[in-house]
């Protein structure tokens, strides 16, 4: 297989605990960010897990809730003609503004038009940020992000652009709420990620992230991505868990060498978080599992960005949250609960799955 | 300059079609209960990747402005009692899952863009660069019901597929070329003057027309059939 290396310059990251940083010292003290919240927001429901940004509400409004934190969040993505010929951006989201043609058919109020398609909502975003026309939207559901650094990658790598950027974002609406809740995994439990329990549920998070990506250099290096699709079913793996193991393989070898731990997808629900950490427990059995959903929730198509920005917190700092949120017996021994503090880790595995059986991985490692 | 050859085309331009003669038309050949549940743009792409679909498995090129608007359409009229199944099946980009894990054939690289003043191009690009040989890139619309009405989805139905290859062989239809636009790279910041609409692109691949011309700010494509 071939890789295209890349440097992971700026970046950054906006979760309902705060930046990077913050989403990361949370962690460490085992926060939840998650709070029940009526699954259809002012319009009532079932309570249900969800992590949003400080004093958003679930009701999209126009123009939409978000837009400050996007602002605030990108100040701190670095100067350049972004959306220029050298510097394309690759935006990514499983919901883009589909929260607004949700309020416009409650509501019938056209203004929510504006943003709710995927193209109207990101040109309203490149307005906003400044950007030119060399953006690509892509969506992939829950790997969308993983698939946009796969493709700005390959544009770094090809010598087609000097930096490429990755926006993600995935904020709530009832309608990605009610979806999740018709599926069943979305109920009144909090979840407990890759812990052997009765009843499997996930949490839904607000989440936003950028990344630069440049030729490599020093600092921290995407040394290989890598997707697969099983096309199984939409909404479950099959049972022996291959399409994991596929995933990673190439990985594992390109890591070889390298003390790894591994940050996992583990959104909480049962079978999905059984197979990930037996698949992972097999092929890396030295390797630490952790998975951070337990407490910001799902960030849905941004999860695979969100959490490397929060990776590379913990690479940095040397301690890596548990998985919050978890309590023993979890599915594998190798699914670590609490804090790990030792240091002498160099590199990360960030893996994420979505809908259709696809699944994405990558290596993160300093130079 | 990236290149590619075409060693399949396929397309199905269904126009204005009601959804329930899509149906009908493509439903030979499929299994009743996919005929049943897929969505008409499902349909659609599974009807145009019929000839190609064994070369799928290692990168997949997907686009499609708007997806599946009429599931979607459909969703959101069930609150505040949603259905699971118009949920996962309105998802941004179902219509290849829908074909596949029918026939239950994976893929390696499934890359779907969503939109975008050049999303042909863009996802061309993305074809074009993908280290696997062959890459196939796929898409189309399907007609929106209400959302139609209020410019938020598709006017018309359509879908297309391609099989492209990094050198020529006996099987070429066509040579398909990317060049950089004229002009200062970091002076063509505009929002594509000049670029090629989704629909257009449709239009050339289903009437086979040479084209050579300016398909986004950044690129000049070139399309001869041989």
């Amino acid at each position: 297989m071939a890789f295209c290396p890349v440097q992971l310059g700026a970046h950054g990251c906006l979760t309902a605990l705060g930046d990077a940083a913050q989403t990361h010292a949370a962690l460490l003290r085992g926060e939840r960010a998650l709070s029940l919240v009526p699954v259809h927001g002012s319009a009532g429901g079932d309570p249900v897990p969800l992590a949003l940004l400080p004093g958003r509400s679930l009701d999209e409004t126009s123009p939409p809730s978000w837009l400050p934190d996007v602002k605030r969040l990108m100040r701190g993505c670095p100067e350049a003609p972004w959306g220029g010929a050298r510097h394309p951006v690759f935006v990514t989201s499983s919901n883009f503004g589909v929260g607004n043609l949700y309020e416009f058919r409650r509501t019938a109020l056209a203004s929510h038009l504006g943003y709710g398609t995927p193209e109207a909502c990101v040109g309203f975003i490149g307005r906003e940020l400044g950007w030119g026309g060399n953006v690509s939207i892509v969506s992939h559901a829950c790997v969308s992000a993983n698939v946009g650094l796969v493709l700005a990658a390959r544009q770094v790598a090809s010598g087609l652009a000097d930096q490429a950027l990755v926006f993600t974002f995935d904020f709530l609406s009832p309608f990605v709420a009610g979806g999740f809740h018709a599926l069943k995994i979305l109920n009144s439990e909090f979840p407990a990620p890759y812990q052997a329990r009765a009843t499997g549920s996930i949490g839904l998070g607000d989440g936003a992230a950028f990344a630069v990506l440049r030729r490599p250099g020093t600092g921290w290096i995407i040394a290989g991505q890598t997707l697969h699709n099983e096309m199984h079913h939409f909404t479950a793996f099959p049972p022996d868990g291959a399409g994991f193991i596929a995933c990673i393989e190439p990985l594992v070898r390109l890591a070889s060498g390298r003390r790894l731990w591994i940050k996992g997808h583990g959104t909480g629900t049962l079978d999905s978080g059984r197979l990930e950490a037996e698949a992972f427990g097999r092929v890396m059995p030295s390797c630490p599992l952790v998975g951070w959903k337990g407490s910001i929730g799902h960030t849905l198509g941004s999860n695979g960005l969100v959490e490397l920005a929060v990776a590379v917190e913990s690479l940095r700092s040397g301690r890596i949250p548990g998985t919050v949120g978890s309590a023993a017996p979890a599915f594998s021994e190798t699914v670590a609960l609490e804090p790990i503090t030792d240091g002498s880790f160099d590199g990360v595995l960030c893996a994420s799955n979505a809908f259709g059986g696809a699944h994405a991985a990558l290596l993160l490692c300093h130079a | 300059m990236l290149e590619g050859y075409v060693s399949y085309v396929g397309t199905d331009d269904a126009g204005g079609e009601d959804p329930a003669a899509t149906r009908a038309r493509l439903r030979a050949g499929l299994s009743p209960g996919f005929s049943r549940r897929a969505t008409v743009l499902g349909l659609l792409i599974g009807g145009v990747l019929r000839g190609v679909m064994e070369q799928c498995g290692g990168t997949t090129v997907y686009a499609s402005a708007y997806g599946e608007t009429r599931t979607l359409a459909d969703f959101l009229d069930t609150f505040p009692h949603e259905s699971p199944t118009l949920f996962q099946t309105s998802i941004h980009p179902s219509a290849v899952q829908q074909v596949m894990i029918e026939r239950k054939l994976p893929i390696r690289e499934y890359v779907p863009f969503a939109g975008g003043p050049c999303l042909a191009a863009r996802a061309l690009l993305a074809a074009l660069l993908s280290p696997c040989d062959p890459v196939v890139f796929c898409g189309g619309e399907e007609r929106g019901s209400w959302m139609a009405d209020i410019g938020v989805a598709s006017d018309r139905s359509f879908a297309f597929a391609l099989a492209l290859r990094k050198s020529r062989d006996a099987s070429t239809l066509a040579r398909l070329r990317l060049e950089p636009a004229d002009g200062d790279p970091e002076a063509r910041t505009g929002s594509a003057p000049g670029g090629m609409a989704f629909p257009a692109w449709f239009d050339l691949l289903h009437s086979r027309r040479n084209f050579n011309g300016t398909v986004s700010a950044e690129w000049r494509l070139g399309l001869e059939w041989t």
